[in-house]
C-alpha cells in the first residue's frame, strides 16, 4: 500500500501526469487575501465587546463595522460576502446590540432551510451566553416542542425560523404574537440570494403580509439581508423588501490560496467532436483525493448524477475506505438523513460527498479541501458558491470544473475569461406574477380584512379582490373585505415548488415493511417516476412499479440492473395573446402568454459506463397543461421556399438547442425553469418559430427578460456556434451530428438577428 | 389584456378553496347606519318569527335572539332547576375539583359556544355566533348574538360582552381549546374599539366526559352523548359541520331561514351544557348512587386519585371493590396502593389478600405488591416468598402463552426470590427499600 500523498504532491501529480494534464486548459491560482479589519464602534456595548474579545476577534472587518453603522442609523441593508466571511456578524451585532439596550425588543430571522436555522441558533446561543446577556433565542419551526411553542410567541427576543414557517404558521396565527409583532424591531433575510424565481416571488408575497401585521401592530422593522455575490443584491432586497435599502460590500475578511482548474475531457471522437464522459472523469479525478484522505465535495448537475456518481465512487471506494464514507446529499432525501450526513461531514466520518446544489447554501459542514463540479452549474453565482465550499475557512484549497459536452459548457471551459471577468448574474422575481398574487392575497385576506383602496406592497389588487368575492372566497362588506370560507388558505399554497402537488415516494420492497423514502414535485415526476422508471436512492436503485398519478404516489422496488432511465417529453405550445414585438427584415421577437401542453411520452434504457441506449418503452400519462409566459422569433415563410423546409427545420433545432443553454445565462436561472422549443409551422402564425417560455404557471419573468435582451443573447449564440471546433456540428453547439446542422443554424441565426439568408 | 381575463384563464392553476355551490349574488342593502330601525332590516319579520331583534351599537346593527324557559323546565334527563342542586352538592362536598361550582350562584355560570366559519385556529376564522344559557331568576335565558354582516364585529363583541360580564365561569364543551381561543383571536383584531374580555374562571365538560366514557362510547361526541346520557333527543339536527357554508349562503341571501338550522343547533347545544354539567356533577358526588355505572365510578374514583383527593378517590374505588363487576380486583389493586401511600399497612395487605381468595384472576402485580409489604413491612419473609413465587409461575405462565420474554422483569424475579430465600436462611441483612428499585 503507497503513503498517502499530501495536497501539494497531488497538485503536482495533477500538473505532470498526462492522462490529467493534457486536458486541464485553464489553472488559475487565486492568492490569498489579507485581513482588512477596523477598531470596534465606541458605542457596542462593553459585554459583547469582551465576548469577542475572549474569542480572540480584536477587532472588526470593514463590511461587519459597515453594516452595524447603517443599521444602527435606522437604514434597512443588503450585505454582500463571500462564504466564511463572519457575515452572520454584519446582523448579530446590531440586533444584539438593540437588545442589550432594549430588552422588550424583537427581532425575526428568516434562513431558507430549518438546517441552516438551526446552524445559527447554537451559534447565537453561545455567542448569548459569552456575553451573559439575557437575550431569549429560539427557533420556531415544524420540530419546535408544542410547550417551547407559546413561551416563544410570548417572549422570545429573536425568533429563528423560515419563510415557509412565516408564511404558513405565524402570520395566519399573529394574534397569539402580539406583543412580537408590536415590538418587532429587525427583519433578517439571509442567503438573500436564494429568494429568486417562484420561491422569490413567493417569499416577497409573504413579506408583504408580514409588513401588513407590523403595520397592524403598529411596527415597522428595519430589514438586515445578506447574500452571496449576485449582480443586483441590492435591486433584490429592495423588490423583495419594498422598502429603500443600502449596499455594504466593502469586505475585509482574509482568505486563502485557491487553485481554480478547468477540466475539459478529451476528445474521442475527432470528426464529431464527442468527448469523454465528464462524470467520468470526475470521478477519476475525485478519486485522486479521496483516496489520499482528503474530504471532497463533488456537485452533479442532476438528482440522477448524483446517484450514479455515487454508485461509481462508493464501488470504487468500498475497499479503501469503507463503505459509510461516502454519501450523496440531495432534495427528496428525508431532513433526518440529511442532517445526519451535515454531522458526519463537519466531524469527519464522511470523507466525500455527492451533492446537487442543495449544499451550495451555508448548510455548515464544516471545511472541505477539495470541491470537484462536474458541469458547469449553469450560473457564474452558483459556480462560486459551489467553489466556496473549498477551503471556506482559508488554507490552501481546490477547485476542479468538469465540463460537459453541452454547448454552454464548451463555452466557458474554452472562455475562462468569460468566466472570471464577468460580473455574477442578475437574480429575478416577479413578486407580481398573478397566481403568486392571487395566492397570497387569500393568505392576506385571512389574516386581516382589506379596506377598499388599500394596495399590497406596490401591487394594485383590487381587481382580484372583486374577482375573489365573485369566486366566494371573499365577501364585501361595508368597504371592506372580508375572508368567507372555511378553508385555511396558507396550508393549500407551497412557497417551494412549482406544481402545488408533490409525489409521493413509497418503497414496497419489503412486505408489511412499506415507507416513504421522498418526495418530488409533479412535473417532474412524469420524466423521472414514470411505470419502469429505475429511480436512485442514496445509490440504491429502484424501479418504479406504479406511479399511481391521481392520488400522486409511486411504489418502488429495489433492483440491481446495470442501466438507467431517460425520458422524452413531447410539448406542444399555443400562442394565446402577443403583448409586445419588434420586427426584422425577415424575422420578428415577441413576448407575450402562451399555453403549453407537455407530455411524457417514452423513455429509453442506457447502460452505465458505456451509456448506450438498450432499450425503451411507452409512458402513459396524462397531459399536463400550463399557462405562462413565452418570448419568441419568428422567421417570415419565404424562408421555406430559398432553404427548403427540411433544412429550416434542422436549422430551428440547431438554433433551439444552443438557446437552451446560452439564454438562462442571461437571466440567471436553472436551465430547468426556461424552456425552449422549435416549431417549424407555429399555430398562431403558421410561420417557423422558436419558443422560450417560463416553467411556471403564470410566468416568473424569464422569458421577459429574454425578449429584452434577445439581440444579445443571439450574439453569445453565434460566439458560441463559430468557436466551436467541430466541422458541421456537434452536441457541444447545435446539438446534431448530421452534415450542415451548423450552417443551417448560423444561417436563421443571422436572420434572427436582422441579416439575409444568402451567405456571404 | 384585463386582468379578470387573465384570471379566468389562470383559474385552472389558481388554488381552489372548497367547492361551495354558486348562489346568486343579490346587492347588499345595509340601510344608512344613522337611522337604523327595525324594519330597515332585511326579512324583519322572519327575524320577529325566531325571536330575534337588532341590537344598534356605534350605527351597525347585530341581530340577538333570546329565548326564555322557566327553570323548570325538563331538558332531557334533568330539570334547569336540578343545577342548583348540583351546586349545592359542590358546596356541601367541599372538594376541591376542577368542575367544582362551590361558591358561585347559578348565575354566575354562562354555559357557552359559538359557531364560526370553520375549523381551524387562525386569524381568519370568523366566530358568527356567540350562543349561551344562563339562568336568571326563576328562567333559563338562551341568548345568541348573531353576526348579520362582517364589519359588524365590534358590534357583536360590544353586545356580547355587555352580558358576558355578567357571569364569572364559562361551562363549554371543548372551548377551552377551540371556542374561546377563538373569540381571544378575533377580539385582538378588534381590541382597540372594544373592552377587554374579562378574565373567566372555566369549567371544560369534555375533559370530564373523556374521563368518563372515553372506553364506553364510539367517541365523545356532545350528540352522542346527549342521547346516550341525557336522554335528549334531536329533530331535525342541522350537522354542526355544514354551519359555515350556510353563514355563506346568508351573508348573500340575508334570509334568516337559511340560518334557522344552525340557531336551533347552537340553542340544543348551549341547553344541553345545563343539563350535562348536572349530570356529571351528580355522578361525581353522589357516586354511591345506584344508577351510577361501576365503570363510570371507577373513571371518578381515578380522576380524584389524579387530582390527590385520597379520601374521595377510596370512597370512589371501595364503591367498585365491593361490587361484583369485574373490575372490582382493579379496584382493590388501587385502593390498597392509596392505603399504602397513607401507611396504612394493614388494610393495604388485607385487601390484597381479599382478591387472592376470591375466583377472579388476579393480576402478579398483586402478589408483588403484597409480597413488598410483608418483606418490608411485617418481615415475613415467608409469606412475601410464597406470594413472589406465586406471582413468578403466572408470569412465566402468561409470558410463554404469549410467547414473549422479558428478561429483565425474569432477573428482577429471580433476584428478589433469591434474596428472600437468603433472608430466611438468616443470610443477610435487611436492605430497607431494595424491592422498589425493581418494581
Amino acid at each position: 500500500m503507497n503513503r498517502k500523498k499530501q495536497m501539494g504532491e497531488i497538485l503536482d501529480y495533477l500538473k505532470t501526469e498526462e492522462r490529467f494534464a493534457q486536458n486541464i486548459v485553464h489553472w488559475r491560482t487565486i492568492p490569498s487575501r489579507e485581513a482588512k479589519s477596523v477598531p470596534f464602534p465606541t458605542e457596542l456595548d462593553a459585554r459583547i465587546r469582551e465576548a469577542l474579545e475572549r474569542r480572540g476577534i480584536p477587532a472588526l472587518y470593514t463590511h461587519q463595522e459597515t453594516s452595524f453603522r447603517h443599521v444602527m442609523a435606522g437604514q434597512s441593508i443588503v450585505a454582500v460576502t463571500p462564504t466564511a466571511s463572519g457575515k452572520s456578524m454584519c446582523y448579530h451585532l446590531p440586533v444584539l446590540q438593540t437588545l442589550s439596550e432594549d430588552t422588550q425588543a424583537r427581532a425575526l430571522y428568516l434562513f431558507p432551510t430549518k438546517a441552516l436555522a438551526q446552524d445559527q441558533k447554537s451559534e447565537l446561543h453561545e455567542l448569548i451566553n459569552e456575553m451573559g446577556l439575557s437575550i431569549k433565542s429560539e427557533t420556531y419551526d415544524g420540530d419546535t416542542p408544542a410547550q417551547i411553542r407559546q413561551t416563544v410567541r410570548k417572549a422570545g427576543n429573536i425568533v429563528i425560523t423560515n419563510p415557509d414557517m412565516l408564511h404558513s404558521a405565524i402570520l395566519p396565527h399573529h394574534t397569539k404574537w402580539v406583543s412580537f409583532f408590536e415590538h418587532l424591531k429587525y427583519v433578517v433575510i439571509d442567503e438573500l440570494h436564494t429568494y429568486r424565481g417562484v420561491f422569490g416571488s413567493h417569499v416577497a408575497n409573504v413579506i408583504r403580509r408580514l409588513k401588513r401585521i407590523c403595520a397592524f401592530y403598529g411596527s415597522h422593522p428595519q430589514f438586515i439581508c445578506t447574500s452571496a455575490t449576485i449582480a443586483n443584491p441590492r435591486e433584490l432586497a429592495e423588490q423583495l423588501t419594498e422598502e429603500p435599502v443600502m449596499l455594504v460590500d466593502n469586505n475585509g475578511a482574509p482568505a486563502g490560496t485557491k487553485h481554480f482548474l478547468f477540466y475539459n475531457p478529451p476528445v474521442v471522437n475527432r470528426q464529431l467532436n464527442i468527448r469523454r464522459s465528464a462524470t467520468l472523469e470526475a470521478r477519476d479525478i475525485t478519486e485522486q483525493f479521496l483516496t489520499n484522505g482528503i474530504q471532497t465535495i463533488l456537485f452533479a448537475r442532476s438528482r440522477v448524477r448524483v446517484e450514479i456518481l455515487l454508485t461509481y465512487l462508493q464501488e470504487l471506494i468500498k475497499r479503501k475506505l469503507g463503505p459509510k464514507t461516502i454519501q450523496g446529499y440531495r432534495g427528496g432525501y428525508l431532513p433526518s438523513q440529511r442532517r445526519e450526513i451535515e454531522r458526519g461531514l463537519r466531524n469527519g466520518d464522511i470523507m466525500g460527498v455527492v451533492s446537487t446544489n442543495a449544499l451550495e447554501l451555508g448548510v455548515d459542514i464544516g471545511q472541505l479541501q477539495v470541491c470537484v463540479i462536474t458541469g458547469y452549474p449553469g450560473s457564474v453565482a452558483s459556480t462560486w458558491q459551489q467553489a466556496g465550499r473549498a477551503g471556506r475557512r482559508q488554507g490552501e484549497s481546490v477547485v476542479v470544473m468538469v465540463g460537459s459536452s453541452t454547448p454552454l459548457d464548451q463555452y466557458v471551459i474554452s472562455h475562462p475569461e468569460y468566466f472570471f471577468d464577468r460580473s455574477p448574474e442578475t437574480a429575478r422575481i416577479n413578486p407580481d406574477n398573478l397566481i403568486i398574487l392571487v395566492d397570497h392575497l387569500k393568505c392576506a385576506a385571512y389574516e386581516l380584512p382589506f379596506k377598499e383602496g388599500e394596495r399590497f406592497g406596490r401591487a394594485e389588487i383590487t381587481e382580484v379582490l372583486e374577482f375573489l368575492t365573485e369566486e366566494q372566497v371573499l365577501h364585501f362588506s361595508r368597504g371592506k373585505w372580508f375572508w368567507m370560507n372555511d378553508s385555511f388558505p396558507a396550508h393549500n399554497i407551497s412557497l417551494r415548488s412549482a406544481s402545488q402537488e408533490n409525489v409521493v415516494i413509497i418503497d414496497i420492497s419489503e412486505r408489511g415493511n412499506e415507507r416513504v423514502i421522498g418526495e418530488m414535485d409533479r412535473f417532474s415526476s412524469m420524466t423521472l417516476l414514470h411505470d419502469e422508471a429505475i429511480y436512485l436512492h442514496q445509490g440504491i436503485q429502484f424501479q418504479v412499479e406504479k406511479l399511481d398519478y391521481e392520488e400522486k404516489k409511486a411504489y418502488v422496488r429495489e433492483v440491481q440492473v446495470d442501466y438507467y432511465t431517460d425520458a422524452n417529453l413531447a410539448v406542444q405550445l399555443k400562442v394565446l395573446e402577443e403583448d409586445q414585438s419588434r420586427r426584422h427584415a425577415e424575422s420578428a421577437f415577441a413576448y407575450g402568454e402562451v399555453s403549453v401542453h407537455a407530455m411524457a411520452t417514452i423513455f429509453k434504457k442506457i447502460k452505465f459506463e458505456t451509456h448506450e441506449n438498450i432499450g425503451s418503452g411507452p409512458i402513459h400519462l396524462p397531459e399536463e397543461e400550463l399557462h405562462t409566459n413565452a418570448a419568441w422569433i419568428s422567421f417570415s415563410n419565404t424562408l421555406l421556399e430559398t432553404i427548403g423546409k427540411e433544412d429550416v427545420e434542422r436549422g430551428l433545432v440547431g438554433l433551439a438547442h444552443v438557446l437552451q443553454h446560452v439564454a438562462p445565462l442571461f437571466v440567471m436561472c436553472d436551465p430547468m425553469d426556461l424552456h425552449v422549443i422549435p416549431q417549424r409551422k407555429a399555430v398562431h402564425s403558421q410561420q417557423p418559430t422558436i419558443f422560450l417560455y417560463d416553467r411556471y404557471p403564470g410566468g416568473i419573468g424569464l422569458s421577459e427578460q429574454v425578449y429584452k435582451e434577445m439581440e444579445t443573447i443571439l450574439t453569445q449564440a453565434e460566439q458560441l456556434i463559430t468557436s466551436c471546433p467541430c466541422e458541421s456540428g456537434c452536441p457541444s453547439c447545435v446539438g446534431a451530428t448530421d452534415d450542415g446542422s451548423k450552417g443551417l443554424a448560423m444561417t436563421l441565426l443571422r436572420v434572427a438577428q436582422g441579416g439575409s439568408t444568402y451567405v456571404s | 389584456m384585463s386582468l379578470k381575463a387573465k384570471l379566468q384563464r389562470m383559474k385552472g392553476h389558481l388554488v381552489k378553496e372548497g367547492d361551495q355551490q354558486k348562489t346568486d349574488t343579490r346587492q347588499e342593502q345595509v340601510p344608512d347606519s344613522s337611522l337604523l330601525v327595525e324594519a330597515d332590516i332585511p326579512f324583519s319579520d322572519r327575524w320577529k318569527e325566531l325571536q330575534a331583534k337588532p341590537y344598534v351599537w356605534e350605527g351597525e346593527h347585530v341581530m340577538i335572539r333570546e329565548v326564555r324557559y322557566p327553570v323548570a323546565h325538563q331538558h332531557g334527563a334533568y330539570s334547569f332547576a336540578e343545577l342548583h342542586d348540583a351546586i349545592a352538592a359542590w358546596e356541601a362536598s367541599g372538594r376541591q375539583h376542577p368542575l367544582s361550582a362551590s361558591g358561585r350562584k347559578a348565575e354566575d355560570l354562562l354555559f357557552f359556544d359559538t359557531e364560526t366559519t370553520g375549523l381551524s385556529g387562525g386569524a381568519g376564522n370568523t366566530v358568527f355566533l356567540l350562543g349561551y344559557s344562563r339562568v336568571e331568576g326563576d328562567e333559563v335565558v338562551m341568548r345568541q348574538h348573531f353576526l348579520p354582516a362582517p364589519h359588524a364585529e365590534v358590534t357583536l363583541y360590544h353586545s356580547f360582552l355587555e352580558q358576558a360580564k355578567k357571569s364569572s365561569h364559562l361551562v363549554t364543551f371543548n372551548g377551552k381549546s377551540f371556542d374561546w381561543p377563538q373569540v381571544k383571536t378575533r377580539h385582538t383584531l378588534i381590541r382597540d374599539q372594544v373592552s377587554a374580555l374579562p378574565v373567566f374562571g372555566h369549567l371544560d365538560l369534555l375533559h370530564g366526559a373523556r374521563r368518563l366514557w372515553k372506553d364506553e362510547l364510539e367517541s365523545c361526541r356532545l350528540s352522542l352523548i346527549e342521547q346516550v346520557k341525557l336522554q335528549v333527543t334531536r329533530e331535525d339536527d342541522l350537522p354542526g359541520f355544514l354551519a359555515p357554508i350556510r353563514y355563506f349562503d346568508f351573508l348573500h341571501s340575508q334570509d334568516p331561514s337559511v340560518i334557522e338550522g344552525v340557531l336551533r343547533h347552537n340553542e340544543l347545544d348551549v341547553l344541553s351544557l345545563i343539563t350535562l354539567y348536572t349530570h356529571i356533577s351528580r355522578l361525581i358526588l353522589q357516586h354511591e348512587h345506584e344508577d351510577v355505572s361501576c365503570e363510570e365510578c371507577f373513571a371518578i374514583a381515578r380522576w380524584y386519585d389524579a387530582l390527590g383527593d385520597q379520601e374521595a378517590a377510596i370512597q370512589a374505588y371501595a364503591f367498585v371493590a365491593d361490587s361484583e363487576h369485574p373490575w372490582n380486583v382493579r379496584a382493590k389493586l388501587a385502593l390498597g396502593q392509596l392505603y399504602k401511600k397513607q401507611k396504612d399497612w394493614r388494610r393495604a395487605l388485607h385487601i390484597w389478600e381479599s382478591c387472592m381468595q376470591g375466583t377472579r384472576f388476579v393480576p402478579e402485580e398483586i402478589y408483588i405488591e403484597a409480597a413488598k409489604l410483608c418483606e418490608h413491612q411485617f418481615k415475613d419473609w415467608e409469606k412475601a416468598l410464597s406470594y413472589t413465587r406465586k406471582a413468578y409461575e403466572q408470569w412465566k405462565q402468561r409470558s410463554s402463552l404469549l410467547r414473549q420474554k422479558n428478561r429483565a422483569e425474569a432477573q428482577a424475579y429471580e433476584k428478589r426470590i433469591t434474596r428472600l430465600e437468603q433472608k430466611l436462611s438468616g443470610a443477610v441483612e435487611e436492605v430497607d427499600g431494595m424491592g422498589s428499585l425493581f418494581f
